[in-house]
């Protein structure tokens, strides 16, 4: 168990992290959902220890660890931009870790040896020992730094991005491969991503950070059919959020939220009867392969998606630059309470 | 249809790559030329001419291009002249060391614990403001310092701690190596800030995250990371104290007699066939010197 509690960061007069609480369970895929700029980095180096919280506490297996450094603390940093060290090969910085800590390095060069080969072997790398950390492609490099600490065995393992640099097609196949392993070595991960799909994917719990607080954590698919504020519901890039005033509706709550695969489009007059409507501007359409996005402009200026699957095509022809009123049935969509 | 004719007429064109590369190859010559013609002049063929006048006959004011050993078996066979390589060599040694010694924590604190560029470019700029007064001040300035008067006697003497002026402290080779380190001191530190600035915060980060202790990090990244600086360093302090002679001039009270200083007085009293095998002595020491440096770092690869 690693929890943290009202913790609270400041770089002078920004705020990058406010009374955060969040707990990462033993042996679990947590994924840390966040805009750029969120606070994902700053919680990761403050759990890691390179940064001290202003407030709050970080603890481990029940004991408050802020005040160790990070070379003792025995948690595994993937970095962003991978941080191989660029003078030793692949084998070299595997085996950096058991060799040179601090607390029980491992001596026998045999048992380095072998650990840093089934290590390798784990990640996919086998025979690539010898190689110079500067001569392989990205890819290796991602799977090097995950090896790299995997291999000290860590309580737990914190990824800041580590898929950020790879192309798509092998970021979809690391994603699955990032699974396989933590699932064979049995700790924890906590994987910081900007993108939903890696954390929805990937995570067996996500939270979702916005403005330096959790505003939601929990199962994939229950934080994805039921977030709980506007703010996890922006996040998922999923959902339209609604102003409930342009809406024609007694619903006290001061914003709705509806998926975007859930509103119906009409011409004007022809909404379904009991479906909530609102009147847009259509303005583009986008082809996506197995699903067509289309873009809205309401009367107050928000955007409004629309998706329609095209396998089960279900919208009317339109003309961009027309006027659509766009509906939804009352119960699909997800009312929020609160301060919009 | 058309692609038979694109083929026709990619065989018959001359190929763009290669006539791309011929014109690169012409300007890279175009660019290089004026180097190559001042070397040649300025530094190759003087250097011919010190070597082919080491081997005239010196006359009592004069030399003379008659070919002879004569100066070369003067010279190898003058304990006085050996000394003076012997020298040469012990106070580059200790310069080297001492100006690592002093500079590599300054360069590890600019370059590693100032990360912010500005105030990073301002203390590097605080290291040459002492190249703002002539050479031979900061070089004299040495004296009120060492002195039997000097600050240090005075103050040590003050302090009860010696009832003697210490007389080692000027006049001495002491007084030639403090002040060599303390002028050469900042061409170890800028190319050693430079390396150390240049390696990514991540990888120490990672190095600690993966449990090594600040020694250890020291050893094993920061060390090897930076040697490239520390050859570079190194090349630009050796070159420079094994042509010293205003410094032992002026701070030994002739006790240490470098080559420099024998060159220096062998062509004050014309002596230029002498001071010719000085001068080669010299030059080969320090081609010695730098070829040994490239060998251990591929400056090539690193930089």
């Amino acid at each position: 168990m690693l929890p943290l509690s009202r913790v609270t960061r400041r770089y002078g007069d920004t705020l990058a992290l406010e009374g955060l609480s969040l707990t990462v369970p033993d042996d679990t895929y947590v994924s840390l959902l966040g805009a750029s700029g969120s606070g994902k980095t700053t919680l990761l180096r403050l759990i890691a220890g390179f940064e001290a919280p202003d407030q709050g506490a970080i603890a481990m297996n029940g004991q408050v660890i802020d005040a160790m450094p990070p070379h003792l603390r025995d948690i595994g940093f993937v970095f962003q931009n991978f941080a191989l060290f660029p003078h030793l090969n692949v084998a070299d910085n595997v085996g950096f870790g058991l060799r040179h800590r601090a607390v029980s390095p491992v001596a026998n060069a045999a048992e380095v040896n072998d650990r840093v080969r089934a290590a390798l072997a784990l990640v996919g790398l086998d025979g690539f020992g010898h190689r110079a950390a500067s001569a392989i492609s990205g890819g290796q490099r991602q799977r090097v730094a995950l090896a790299r600490t995997v291999v000290t065995e860590p309580r737990s393992v914190l990824l800041d991005e580590p898929l950020g640099a790879l192309d798509a097609n092998l970021r979809a196949r690391m994603c699955d491969e990032l699974r396989a392993i933590r699932e064979r070595l049995k700790i924890s991960f906590l994987y910081v991503t900007g993108s939903e799909t890696e954390a929805l994917t990937m995570g067996d719990l996500v939270a979702v950070l916005s403005d330096g607080k959790i505003v939601q954590s929990g199962p994939p698919d229950v934080l994805f059919n039921r977030p709980r504020n506007a703010d996890a519901a922006r996040h998922l890039n999923a959902w339209n959020i609604f102003d409930t005033r342009a809406l024609d509706t007694t619903v006290p709550a001061p914003q709705m939220a509806v998926r975007f695969e859930q509103i119906g489009i009409a011409t004007p007059g022809r909404a379904p009867r009991g479906h909530l409507s609102l009147p847009a501007r259509y303005l583009a359409g986008e082809f996506n392969g197995p699903t067509a996005l289309h873009f809205f402009r309401a009367a107050d200026d928000s955007l409004v998606q629309v998706v329609e699957h095209l396998s089960q095509p279900r919208l009317p022809a339109m003309t961009e630059g027309d006027n659509y009123h766009l509906h939804f049935a009352p119960d699909l969509a997800r009312e929020f309470p609160g301060a919009p | 249809m058309t692609a038979v004719m694109t083929d026709r007429a990619a065989t018959d064109a001359p190929s763009p790559a290669k006539g791309r590369r011929q014109s690169d190859k012409r300007r890279a010559l175009a660019l290089l030329s004026p180097g190559i013609l001042r070397m040649l002049l300025f530094m190759v063929l003087p250097m011919c001419i010190v070597v082919h006048v080491s081997f005239w006959a010196q006359i009592t004011f004069a030399a003379k291009p008659d070919l002879t050993t004569t100066s070369w078996e003067r010279f190898l066979s003058t304990p006085t002249y050996l000394a003076a390589i012997w020298a040469t060599l012990r106070v580059w040694v200790i310069v080297l060391v001492a100006t690592l010694l002093v500079g590599y924590p300054v360069a590890l604190f600019i370059g590693l614990f100032v990360r912010n560029k500005t105030p990073q470019t301002k203390l590097l700029v605080a290291c040459v403001i002492p190249f703002w007064t002539s050479f031979l001040i900061r070089v004299i300035a040495w004296r009120p310092m060492l002195g039997t008067e000097g600050a240090i006697n005075v103050i040590l003497m003050k302090l009860w701690i010696i009832d003697q002026p210490l007389t080692f402290l000027l006049f001495s080779e002491f007084s030639v190596l403090a002040g060599m380190t303390r002028i050469y001191c900042v061409f170890m530190v800028e190319p050693f800030t430079f390396m150390l600035g240049r390696i990514d915060p991540s990888v120490i980060e990672s190095a600690r995250d993966l449990g090594a202790s600040f020694w250890t990090i020291f050893r094993k990244i920061l060390l090897p990371l930076s040697l490239p600086g520390v050859i570079v360093g190194a090349i630009f302090v050796s070159v420079m104290v094994l042509g010293e002679f205003a410094t032992a001039a002026s701070l030994s009270g002739r006790k240490v007699n470098l080559l420099g200083n024998i060159i220096v007085s062998q062509v004050g009293s014309l002596k230029w066939a002498f001071a010719a095998v000085a001068g080669v002595v010299l030059t080969v020491i320090n081609s010695a010197v730098i070829a040994l440096a490239l060998l251990v770092v591929d400056l090539r690869n690193e930089m």
